[in-house]
């Protein structure tokens, strides 16, 4: 029998080098690093390899909060030439760690509808806000919650389910927003009531979102989310309802804008291209079609809305601390929130 | 294998990649959160005085042992029943006992709550609502580390000399008496090596502990992952992962000792399964398989079930999910998944043979096959990056990650099976004249090949499972099935989890498909020269 170990072996081979071969463009390479939700549709992208004339090498590094550390563990040597997806809340720890190059542009000397702090350029935004399972809330007759202060009322005990500050982009953003519209004593007198009250802790927004919030098999009807998921559950209905099953609650301190921005890398290269891909980020194609890939709105202001964002309605108020005290106070923050729900 | 220094040169390969792969990161990680001015004592003993940390330390380890003592009990059973007795579906049961190896945690977790969650069947049926307790937690651990515990034991039992256990039931001996006095000082080591990765797994454990039990049962790996990933805080987790180093390497150490003082050539006589006899024997097996079947088959049923009902292949469902399975990144990922994992179990192979060739008579070399599974995975992550920034997109690193979680499973068990390896026909060949090397060739390979072969299926195992997928750098061009299924399972939408559930379905398939291939693929036969 002649197809013993060798052929085994050989097979194996091949495919180590098919693994080797699979890149093997002339073009210069622009490095961009993303958080792990980064999705823009790749006719767009192959399009934009063309007209820059670069191969985009697209790095996902997880979670946003995740992708920037390391981006400062690495700054002695850079692993990227340009970084999408650093946001507002994680805005005053990039500028403090010093790791981004200012840009100048045509898209920065437009106004932007949501803006952040030079030299990120901002690409798209959206609510971190309190959802709600539709059908939950019909079947018990309970009513559907006003304030952050019904939450931590005996009616709601056990509903909500929050992420966890410290390993969630989300999570973290709620948080901002009870400190930034309660003021931190309340805030946390908030969260230590709401411990009491049966809050529940999880990992990530996947977790919360899959296996805790009722709509999913969990026992929580109340989860903190975006305020397009409801349009995206709509999206991605199977029996085309005409109402989204969830809907997000704009509560009074519950809510916090996200910005999500792109940088130049400090001490990275291919500067012109790098700079072609923020032009490009925000022209109108990407800004469209990016917000049913990433559930964002577009921060370039003529930008015609999809039409299933019309489920997607903007909350009136929003609520985060000063830019300073983010800087200073983040860290604490969640060492504070951590051992006052968790320990 | 002769008592020579060419075993030892079998070393240079896997303890240079070792080197470079996994201790060069993480001691660059380390020295990078070393503060200038040396590190204090408070620091190093701050995990020990502050009772956060000291309960997630002391909560670890108890798991863990708790896990490998139900480990145990209820799986060496299923493993005497599977090498003993023959039955319809048997080899099914042996692949399918690896299937929760290769499972995504969160679609495990989606899986064990459709179960014992809040609407589960559990719940359904008038029991308590489980999520959220430790005993969720528990049955999530055994539902990914049956199967160690169980290849390992059937395995092992295959290998009991037939002659002594006919001895001692010519001599009147119960089979109970049979199993604790011959079979079981035999498998002892073999249990052991299962054991002990069972521990480790446990131990180290990550995404599970969250997901089922909630944040109050997280492990200290978690406790590492967020102050490394989220918080940066290198000093503190680094103190950390060297005790958890410290407390593991002590489990490998005890753990090597005991391997090598037990380790006894076995006898090269087989004893032949037979079919159940009788009533008692019936149910035996039928009892075996019961428990086989809540704790690794049920969730899997229900991913597949749900899976099945998502994908509109059913009459009168509605879906589209099952088009997931034609979409150009699904094609994609199957390629990356398929070629990743051949890759890795290659490089995985060559390294744990090595290793185990080399660690016959070295302690610290056995110990040393464990240090991948030591060594905290996102400490090694990071300290990656660190270490090799240019190499950070580079796909030979991603195959050495994979292969590094990989080989320690080929290692041990080769090593295992080299222990009980019967020495006569190596020496019978030896004196015919044949060389080393034709020696090797032709009786030990032999001989090593079923334990090699388990090795390599759990090896594959690892590759297409999450681990490394999830905490490497990953570029969209090398998504994996693991991959897309966390992508979908990130946005919201009934359409996405339908899609998760059928690539983790199709994930599954292919797991099974490799197993049948790393089992039955006809490689023992050389060309005849």
């Amino acid at each position: 029998m002649k197809h013993g170990i060798f052929s085994w072996v050989a097979g194996s081979l091949a495919s180590l080098t098919l693994v080797a071969t699979a890149h093997a463009a002339d073009l210069p390479e622009l490095r961009v690093l993303t958080h792990s939700s980064f999705a823009v549709p790749k006719p767009l992208l192959a399009q934009f390899e063309q007209d820059a004339g670069v191969k985009l090498r697209i790095t996902k590094a997880g979670d946003a909060g995740e992708m920037l550390n390391k981006l400062i563990l690495t700054r002695a040597n850079p692993i990227a030439d340009v970084v999408f997806g650093i946001d507002n809340a994680l805005a005053p720890k990039a500028l403090a760690a010093d790791v981004l190059d200012a840009y100048r542009g045509a898209a920065t000397s437009r106004a932007a509808v949501a803006p952040l702090p030079a030299p990120l350029v901002p690409v798209d935004y959206g609510y971190v806000t309190v959802n709600f399972d539709k059908s939950w809330f019909a079947k018990s007759g309970v009513a559907l919650p006003k304030t952050l202060e019904d939450l931590a009322q005996p009616a709601y005990a056990g509903l909500l389910v929050v992420q966890n500050p410290a390993t969630s982009s989300p999570g973290h953003a709620f948080m901002l927003a009870t400190l930034g519209a309660m003021g931190e004593e309340k805030a946390f007198d908030w969260w230590a009531r709401m411990r009491a009250n049966g809050l529940k802790v999880a990992k990530g927004w996947s977790e919360a979102y899959y296996t805790d919030f009722s709509r999913n098999g969990g026992k929580y009807p109340l989860v903190v989310s975006y305020a397009t998921s409801p349009a995206a559950e709509l999206f991605y209905a199977k029996d085309k309802p005409a109402e989204p099953p969830t809907g997000s609650l704009s509560l009074q301190g519950g809510v916090y804008r996200q910005v999500e921005g792109v940088a130049l890398v400090k001490g990275g290269a291919q500067r012109e291209a790098a700079g072609k891909l923020i032009e490009f980020l925000r022209s109108v194609p990407v800004q469209q079609q990016m917000q049913t890939e990433m559930w964002m709105y577009p921060v370039e202001a003529g930008v015609a809305r999809a039409e299933v964002m019309r489920f997607a309605p903007e909350p009136a108020a929003f609520h985060a601390p000063a830019d300073r005290d983010m800087a200073a106070r983040d860290a604490d923050w969640v060492a504070r929130w951590t051992k006052l729900v968790l320990k | 294998m002769p008592k020579t220094a060419a075993p030892l040169a079998w070393a240079a390969f896997p303890l240079a990649f070792l080197l470079v792969v996994l201790v060069a990161p993480a001691a660059r990680l380390v020295a990078e959160g070393w503060p200038a001015d040396g590190m204090a004592w408070t620091v190093v003993w701050m995990p020990w005085q502050d009772d956060y940390l000291r309960w997630r330390l002391v909560w670890s380890f108890l798991q863990a042992l708790g896990t490998c003592a139900a480990a145990l009990v209820l799986g060496v059973p299923l493993a005497w029943v599977l090498a003993r007795y023959e039955f319809a579906g048997r080899s099914l049961v042996l692949r399918a006992l690896m299937l929760p190896f290769v499972v995504p945690t969160l679609v495990a977790a989606l899986g064990v709550l459709a179960l014992m969650g809040p609407h589960g069947a559990v719940v359904q049926l008038g029991g308590p609502d489980l999520q959220g307790t430790a005993w969720l937690l528990m049955y999530g651990n055994l539902f990914f580390n049956l199967c160690l515990v169980v290849r390992a034991g059937s395995d092992a039992l295959e290998q009991v000399s037939a002659s002594r256990v006919a001895a001692a039931r010519t001599l009147g001996a119960t089979p109970w008496r049979v199993f604790r006095r011959v079979e079981w000082p035999a498998i002892a080591p073999w249990m052991m090596s299962a054991l002990c990765l069972v521990f480790l797994y446990c131990f180290s454990g990550f995404g599970l502990a969250l997901v089922l039990g909630g944040q109050r049962y997280a492990t200290v790996e978690v406790e590492i992952y967020t102050l490394v990933a989220h918080e940066l805080q290198l000093e503190q987790a680094s103190v950390l992962a060297l005790w958890m180093l410290v407390l593991t390497a002590v489990v490998a150490l005890v753990y090597a000792t005991i391997e090598r003082r037990l380790a006894a050539p076995a006898r090269a006589d087989l004893l032949p399964r037979r079919r159940p006899r009788g009533l008692w024997q019936r149910l035996f097996v039928v009892g075996a398989l019961f428990v086989f079947a809540v704790i690794c088959v049920l969730p899997i049923v229900v991913i597949a079930w749900k899976a099945l009902w998502a994908s509109g292949l059913l009459p009168g469902t509605e879906s589209t999910a099952w088009r997931v399975l034609l979409e150009e990144d699904t094609l994609l990922a199957l390629w990356n998944t398929v070629r990743f994992s051949a890759s890795a179990v290659l490089l995985a192979t060559v390294l744990g043979l090595a290793h185990a060739l080399a660690a016959r008579h070295s302690l610290w070399l056995r110990t040393l096959a464990f240090l991948p599974f030591l060594m905290s995975p996102v400490m090694v992550a990071f300290g990656l990056l660190l270490l090799y920034p240019s190499w950070s997109g580079n796909v030979w690193m991603l195959v050495a990650t994979y292969a590094l979680l990989a080989y320690p499973f080929v290692a041990k068990a080769v090593a295992a099976a080299l222990d009980s390896m019967p020495v006569q026909y190596l020496h019978a060949a030896r004196s015919l004249g044949a060389s080393p090397w034709r020696a090797f060739w032709r009786v030990t390979f032999p001989l090593l090949l079923p334990a090699l072969r388990r090795g390599m299926a759990f090896a594959v195992a690892t590759a297409l499972g999450e681990f490394a997928a999830t905490l490497f750098l990953s570029r969209p061009e090398w998504a994996t099935l693991t991959t897309l299924i966390y992508q979908r399972l990130g946005r919201p939408g009934a359409a996405n989890l339908d899609s998760a559930l059928v690539l983790a379905s199709l994930l599954m398939l292919l797991t099974l498909l490799a197993f049948a291939f790393i089992e039955h693929a006809d490689w023992r036969e050389p060309h005849h020269a």
